[in-house]
């Protein structure tokens, strides 16, 4: 374990910005979000969640898959060979480490979209543990300890005056070793009060949901009027499925011009009326009650379904940033736990 | 603020009752002191649920627009709203007869935003209006604060405080406010005084940000058409790819599409997720229009002719100067 006097920080990001893209949270116009470490960036390692989660480096929300030009012969560029340089991700708050294993089950389970896995394996995560969880906060509800992040690589806490850096894996060790002239080693007062901090932190929830049985519950309630009443405020904007650390629907899309193209992959919104507009006209979700179903059934019940894990990791996007307020958290606490395994 | 939220629940639940609207659409209040969305009534029972809060801003009309299914639907209209419901009179997206209007006069609704972050390091549990003043409950008891301090941008930059349009008032009107030109165009004045490559930079920095959600676009009272241009996939008339360009490309074509019609309820800047100054755009267009035609505000007669609606022979040739 080392630690870093926050005073001292930006040699750090000096440092790993030398040899990586280094991303971190940084403000524009009151806006948090991961942007490239430069001198002098307005570094917001304060802000609850960035507005975009970290997805985004894993899975951009567009990105070239390939190039294309008919001659005599047919040539292709093939773009996913090419992603993944060195990364680092400065400053992921807990819940957003934990939507990269969400994210990793649908990208890195069999078919491997190779070009997801060259970017999440040339980066490094280094998470930011929480300390004080806002009300619109419910990770509590899928297991995310806000002052802990497993899945990163390195876990830094905020003790006050200093950050600690706990190594969570090989990478995680070698960032560490590359960093030694600018940390110091952390003594078991230090370890103390890494242990303050995340126990204060988790003392901090104001609210408190519990998903258990909740999928089991979901299974007969395909047709339920619940959705006929929860639908009408949607205004069908794409603003919870974008901002969401776990939404991974994409669509594929030619730009094509003469002889020669390009094929692009973007993310797309199932809110979006022409989400499931079929090429003759047929669209299987007609309206936006089918459209808001969807989105949840998959969260709360497809998903879980299918890889024994909720695809929301309660970091409470959605709930500040609907126009509308209508949320996921109002959907777990409507339909409400029961008994049940999940 | 009770006494606002019981009248608006006798009216709703009045005209349900007497079957006079099938359907009323209005205010509730959800988990957080924050959130006051949107409510659908279709039972006088449930009228109860309706609040007048200072957290009451969403705009109902638009949902107007989804109520076929409804012979008449009530809805309750503050000033902004009410000049929402001329928009789609005059742009022949409504019928008059199909919707009884309750106004209800507004003092401005609070920015929870500005609200937080008088309080820091605390959590505020509950706000209520009382007068001028606003009632706020954070951990450590009640503490008063004045309302106009804590508005939305948009609220204090609002000429139209009481509705322009309505059937019945729920309550007697607000004295109006008196917003000067100058402040209510300082922004884009600011705006204009940077050079051209700056002031490109700037909205490049802020549509940077931009994540194509189109919730700008989907509250707005004026982008009511049927199907809208961006949404058609045959012809692609805007690229999915998230590029600078496409960006660009949506917000100036939705900007001179609303030139003219936009009345300023500011929506789109209130729930841009991304924090875009969108207001800004529509202001300046309308702050051009009113020197290039004479001053016109939108949304208050639906029988008037908009700016770029009609032709007069006096108006300025643009296309011809050079």
């Amino acid at each position: 374990m080392k630690k870093v006097a926050k005073a001292n920080l930006v040699e750090v990001w000096r440092k790993l910005s030398a040899g990586a893209k280094l991303y971190i949270p940084v403000d524009t116009d009151g806006v948090a979000n991961f942007l490239s470490w430069q001198e002098g960036v307005a570094v917001d390692l304060e802000t609850l969640n960035t507005f975009v989660p970290p997805k985004k480096f894993f899975y951009p929300q567009t990105e070239t898959i390939l190039r294309y030009e008919i001659g005599d012969e047919l040539k292709i560029e093939d773009f996913a060979c090419q992603a993944g340089e060195n990364t680092i991700i400065f400053g992921v708050r807990p819940c957003d480490v934990s939507s990269m294993a969400l994210m990793d089950r649908v990208y890195l389970e069999d078919p491997v979209d190779e070009a997801y896995r060259r970017r999440r394996e040339s980066t490094t995560v280094i998470a930011l543990g929480c300390k004080d969880p806002d009300e619109t906060c419910f990770c509590q509800a899928f297991d995310v300890d806000l002052g802990k992040a497993p899945g990163a690589d390195i876990l830094a806490t905020d003790t006050g005056e200093e950050i600690v850096l706990n190594a969570q894996s090989a990478k995680g060790e070698e960032l560490l070793t590359l960093l030694d002239g600018l940390l110091i080693e952390a003594t078991s007062g230090d370890e103390n009060k890494v242990r303050d901090a995340q126990d204060k932190a988790k003392s901090g929830y104001e609210t408190v949901v519990s998903v258990q049985g909740l999928m089991e519950k979901l299974d007969g309630m395909f047709e339920d009027p619940y959705w006929e009443k929860l639908y009408k405020r949607c205004i069908a904007c794409g603003t919870c499925t974008f901002v969401c650390p776990t939404c991974h629907c994409f669509d594929v899309q030619e730009y094509p011009t003469g002889n020669r193209g390009e094929r692009i992959r973007c993310w797309d919104a199932c809110m979006f009326s022409d989400f499931t507009q079929m090429a003759g006209g047929h669209n299987p979700r007609p309206t936006q009650k089918e459209r808001v179903r969807q989105r949840f059934m998959h969260k709360l019940n497809y998903y879980p379904h299918q890889h024994g894990e909720y695809a929301c990791v309660g970091c409470g996007r959605c709930v500040r940033k609907c126009p509308v307020n209508l949320d996921i958290l109002e959907v777990i606490k409507e339909i409400g736990g029961g008994a049940g395994g999940l | 603020m009770r006494e606002y939220s019981e009248k608006m629940q006798k009216i709703a639940s009045d005209a349900l009752e007497k079957k006079e609207v099938s359907l009323v659409i209005g205010w509730r209040k959800k988990d957080f002191w924050w959130q006051s969305p949107v409510a659908f009534v279709d039972d006088a029972a449930q009228a109860r649920q309706l609040v007048w809060d200072p957290f009451t801003v969403n705009n109902p009309i638009k949902y107007l627009l989804d109520q076929d299914c409804h012979e008449k639907t009530g809805v309750f209209v503050k000033g902004c709203d009410s000049r929402g419901i001329n928009r789609l009179l005059q742009d022949r997206r409504l019928e008059r007869d199909r919707v009884v209007l309750y106004g209800v006069p507004c003092d401005g609704k609070v920015d929870a935003a500005k609200l937080k972050k008088a309080f820091p390091g605390q959590k505020i549990k509950q706000v209520a209006a009382a007068g001028d003043q606003l009632s706020v409950t954070v951990d450590g008891g009640d503490e008063s604060v004045p309302a106009k301090e804590y508005l939305l941008d948009k609220c204090q930059s609002c000429r139209y405080p009481n509705p322009v349009v309505y059937d019945r008032l729920a309550w007697e009107e607000v004295a109006p406010r008196q917003v000067s030109e100058e402040s209510r165009f300082s922004r884009v004045a600011d705006l204009e005084q940077i050079d051209v490559d700056e002031r490109f930079a700037y909205w490049s920095r802020q549509f940077e940000r931009c994540i194509r959600c189109f919730a700008c676009r989907n509250v707005c009272p004026a982008c009511n058409c049927v199907t809208c241009i961006f949404d058609q996939a045959e012809p692609r008339w805007l690229g999915k790819a998230s590029d600078m360009g496409d960006t660009l490309n949506y917000q100036m074509i939705r900007a001179f599409h609303v030139a003219g019609r936009c009345f300023e309820c500011g929506e789109c800047e209130r729930i841009c997720p991304a924090g875009i100054p969108l207001l800004d755009l529509h202001r300046k267009i309308i702050k051009d229009l009113n020197g290039y035609y004479g001053e016109y505000d939108a949304g208050l007669n639906p029988e008037d002719n908009p700016p770029l609606g009609i032709y007069r022979g006096e108006d300025p040739a643009g296309f011809d100067e050079s």
